[in-house]
């Protein structure tokens, strides 16, 4: 009994100790980043997306016909989406309205981007969205309308020397 | 709540809100010595009324919706809503759709068993059962969010079939993820569940027997603990779980221990049922289409489902319109609720986290 005891602490040490001696799983974040390969699209004609990162959105401004339909989409879910005025001459867009998104309420659904029916609005990897101001969270469609750069580089990968980055 | 004079050497003892082993939720225990003699849980600091709040969004807005209660087992929860809200709708998604949805209802488990498992190490006192389990999720949720898009919050599984396809390359990488994480079970067994530190802790303690559980309507992996082999999967089979070989564990004797021995086994469990079907998906469509808005049909339909926790189950009352009439459900943390005062009566106040932890109990899921 006491023999079993023992010997069941001492397995544990010594896993807890083979383990110091494995590859480390932290992300050291500001210094690496994570690798992310797509952002989330959505195919209107056959109803279905394709799989990617529900990051911020991208939004193709001569697409955008000012049907506000991304906007009816998010009633009730986040409500971050207004239709606001842009300055400019937009040929398919009489009224010259497209989606101004709020950052601060956005749940990241993306039932906005399967409502597009002109496939101008989808998602993108981007993550990082934090700002100083509160003010800077509201993204208005020329903000929106910038392809973010890739910015991650390594991905978690299990190996046999413990799951790390890399 | 009132809390009356207990006169004597009783002490009244509050746990939670605040306290960080309790989650948004109290607990008022009466203690006799180190014995406590009396413990009435106050559940509802995190009510929000979801099934209020769906009775004003439409069959889709409310998928990110019902999401917020559970959002470590997102799909546990939205997966019953779905397949409930699909019966109204008449609509029959297709088989591909189906493989995916147990794809991601399994992964869910599993990165809630593991949250779950780094909460009770910590609690126990285990720091390296904390960093361990959580740095391992973070395989399963890149896994799932490969998929879902999200790391937490999916919003996947929609009326009609499932939002995109798996990505390619998910089978390998999947593969890769449980050969490593088979390794690491049996690492968690030796450093953690054959530790007798943590045997003393949980072993014999809170013990919770077979006809208890019935009579109290316990569900989920603490009522296979007790002795009962009952599961939705098996018991009424929803998507093609009818067609998945895995077995249930189930364990005898009741107390904590067993009943994080059968979230443990579930574990391997999960990652059988995906490799299954993984092998069995065959390529197809992914959804079927609905065009417009979405009415139901003037009726009534519940499904229940195995959420990580247990039983979820859903009744969606419709009159025709655009927003489901009435949507109750039922969820397995206030269920699993009613068993706490019972097995804390009894026992030692420094029993009390692994008791409470033992049970998997969610404040925000019961709350609703």
């Amino acid at each position: 009994m006491i023999y079993t005891v023992i010997k069941a602490i001492f397995i544990a040490f010594a896993v807890g100790i083979r383990n110091i001696f494995k590859k480390r799983m932290t992300l050291r974040y500001p210094e690496e980043k994570l690798e992310i390969d797509s952002g989330y699209t959505f195919d209107y004609k056959t109803d279905t997306g394709s799989p990617g990162f529900k990051g911020r959105h991208i939004l193709y401004t001569d697409k955008c016909t000012g049907c506000s339909l991304c906007a009816i989409a998010c009633e009730n879910i986040a409500d971050c989406i207004d239709m606001v005025r842009v300055e400019g001459n937009w040929p398919i867009n009489e009224r010259s309205i497209m989606p101004q998104i709020d950052y601060g309420r956005c749940v990241f659904c993306g039932f906005c981007v399967d409502a597009c029916p002109f496939d101008c609005l989808f998602m993108t990897p981007e993550y990082e969205l934090s700002v100083t101001d509160k003010r800077k969270l509201v993204h208005t469609p020329f903000q929106l309308a910038v392809f973010p750069e890739k910015k991650g580089t390594v991905k978690l990968v299990p190996g046999k020397r413990g799951a790390h980055h890399d | 709540m009132q809390v009356v004079d207990q006169g004597g050497d009783k002490m009244v003892l509050h746990v939670g809100p605040q306290h960080p082993g309790s989650g948004h939720f109290r607990i008022v225990i009466t203690l006799d010595g180190d014995y406590i003699i009396d413990a009435k849980p106050d559940p509802g600091y995190v009510h929000r009324g979801a099934e209020k709040m769906a009775e004003y969004r439409t069959y889709i807005q409310n998928i990110p919706h019902l999401e917020r209660p559970v959002i470590i087992d997102a799909t546990g929860i939205t997966l019953p809503y779905v397949l409930t809200a699909e019966k109204i709708l008449d609509v029959e998604p297709p088989e591909r759709a189906q493989y995916i949805r147990m794809i991601m209802a399994e992964l869910n488990r599993i990165i809630s068993h593991l949250y779950w498992l780094a909460i009770y190490g910590i609690f126990l006192g285990h720091s390296t059962m904390f960093m361990w389990p959580m740095g391992d999720r973070e395989l399963f949720i890149d896994l799932a969010e490969s998929i879902g898009g999200t790391r937490v919050t999916f919003s996947y599984v929609v009326p009609g079939g499932v939002r995109n396809d798996i990505p390619g390359g998910f089978k390998e990488r999947a593969l890769k993820t449980f050969q490593y994480f088979e390794k690491r079970i049996k690492e968690y067994e030796e450093i953690f569940f054959n530790n007798p530190l943590m045997q003393s802790r949980t072993v014999g303690i809170g013990i919770l027997k077979k006809q208890n559980a019935v009579k109290l309507g316990i569900t989920g992996p603490n009522l296979r603990a007790s002795g009962i082999n009952s599961d939705t999967r098996k018991d009424e089979p929803y998507c093609f779980y009818n067609k998945i070989r895995f077995d249930i564990p189930v364990y005898k004797e009741g107390d904590s221990y067993a009943r994080c021995m059968v979230r443990l086994r579930e574990l391997q469990q999960s990652m059988d049922i995906i490799r299954q079907v993984l092998d069995r998906m065959k390529p197809g469509p992914i959804k079927h289409v609905i065009r417009g808005v979405m009415r139901g049909e003037p009726g009534e339909a519940f499904v229940r489902t195995e959420a990580a926790r247990g039983t979820m189950f859903y009744h969606i009352v419709s009159n025709g319109e655009r927003f489901p009439y009435r949507v109750k459900i039922s969820v397995p943390s206030f269920r699993n609720l009613i068993g706490m005062s019972h097995l804390l009566v009894g026992s030692r106040l420094a029993d009390m986290p692994a008791i409470y932890w033992s049970l998997d109990y969610w404040p925000v899921e019961a709350d609703k």
